[in-house]
């Protein structure tokens, strides 16, 4: 803790914040980045937000009072970058955002970026229909593999409240991939 | 059709792939992207703008006073009913200051006023039971 402290400081310092913001790019952009493309799916909406992400944690870093760890910290930025992109995406384009989600499903298959099979693309269709909230906890665990106790600081629920999520997901997904 | 267990199952990635070299550019980007001195910038302009609010919100509350202020529109009403008190107790005037005042023209139409009532008048008079006393008289 006491060393994120001091690396915050770096970031804060006019003189060592360049370098240290490199470095902060070099250890959190590619989980942020995946984090995010689990939400957005798509490489060049993922490319948009991570850029949003990064501009608003440099700009509000002086606001950064050491609550949390600046691991959660960032998640929860790019969380929420994620979501508010896709509503403006879907209200931008007059569709629903289940709609939303469902389109960018099917042009996965033709995505130069995505090399899923025919599993991997069931699976994002039963993801699809849950809530919202299943939805960011199954993926955090599930293909993240984030703990609970990470899951639970970045999204503010209670780590018994997100076991409760991801097991009503995992049940849920299971159920749609059987009968589908 | 047999039952899907995700925990049986080989863990399923999620196939997303990035562009090749891109977190390399990526970090490229993001630096040139962060000049010294951008955050300063916004919060100037983000002054200004509130400045620019507050100057309009005050604005439209200075013009909005005479239209909604209740204590001025109550005044009124009051100054209204308070001439009509000190005309009918207070006040000097009687018929021969307010006939003084009247100019031919207000006169002449008075009278017109008059003449078109003669058909009320002789209504008026037929209903009258005192009608024949005034006669007599």
């Amino acid at each position: 803790m006491q060393e994120e402290q001091e690396f915050i400081n770096h970031l804060l310092d006019p003189k060592t914040q360049n370098q240290a913001f490199q470095q902060l790019l070099q250890d959190y952009q590619r989980p942020l980045y995946n984090h995010i493309r689990n939400i957005v799916l798509n490489h060049d909406d993922a490319d948009d937000v991570l850029q949003n992400t990064f501009i608003k944690i440099f700009q509000n870093l002086k606001n950064f009072k050491g609550e949390s760890k600046l691991f959660s910290w960032m998640y929860r930025i790019a969380t929420n970058e994620a979501l508010t992109f896709l509503k403006q995406k879907s209200k931008t384009s007059g569709i629903s955002s289940e709609t939303l989600q469902n389109k960018t499903i099917d042009n996965l298959e033709a995505d130069v970026f995505f090399d899923g099979n025919e599993i991997q693309i069931k699976l994002q269709k039963a993801i699809a229909l849950l809530p919202e909230k299943q939805q960011l906890v199954f993926k955090m665990k599930y293909f993240q593999e984030l703990k609970y106790e990470e899951i639970s600081e970045i999204l503010g629920t209670t780590v018994g409240g997100l076991k409760a999520s991801y097991h009503l997901a995992v049940k849920k997904i299971e159920a749609f991939v059987s009968t589908n | 059709m047999k039952t899907f267990k995700l925990e049986n199952e080989p863990k399923i990635e999620t196939g997303f792939k990035t562009p090749d070299h891109y977190f390399e550019n990526f970090s490229i980007k993001m630096m040139e992207q962060l000049p010294k001195n951008e955050p300063k910038v916004i919060s100037i302009f983000q002054k200004r703008k509130t400045l620019i609010m507050m100057a309009a919100a005050v604005l439209i509350l200075a013009l909005m006073i005479p239209i909604l202020s209740p204590s001025s529109t109550n005044t009124k009403e009051l100054d209204a009913v308070a001439l009509e008190n000190y005309i009918t107790y207070q006040s000097n005037v009687n018929q021969y200051d307010l006939i003084s005042v009247l100019e031919t023209e207000d006169i002449n139409n008075i009278k017109t006023g008059i003449v078109l009532e003669d058909e009320a008048i002789e209504d008026h008079l037929s209903t009258n039971s005192n009608l024949e006393n005034l006669i007599l008289e």
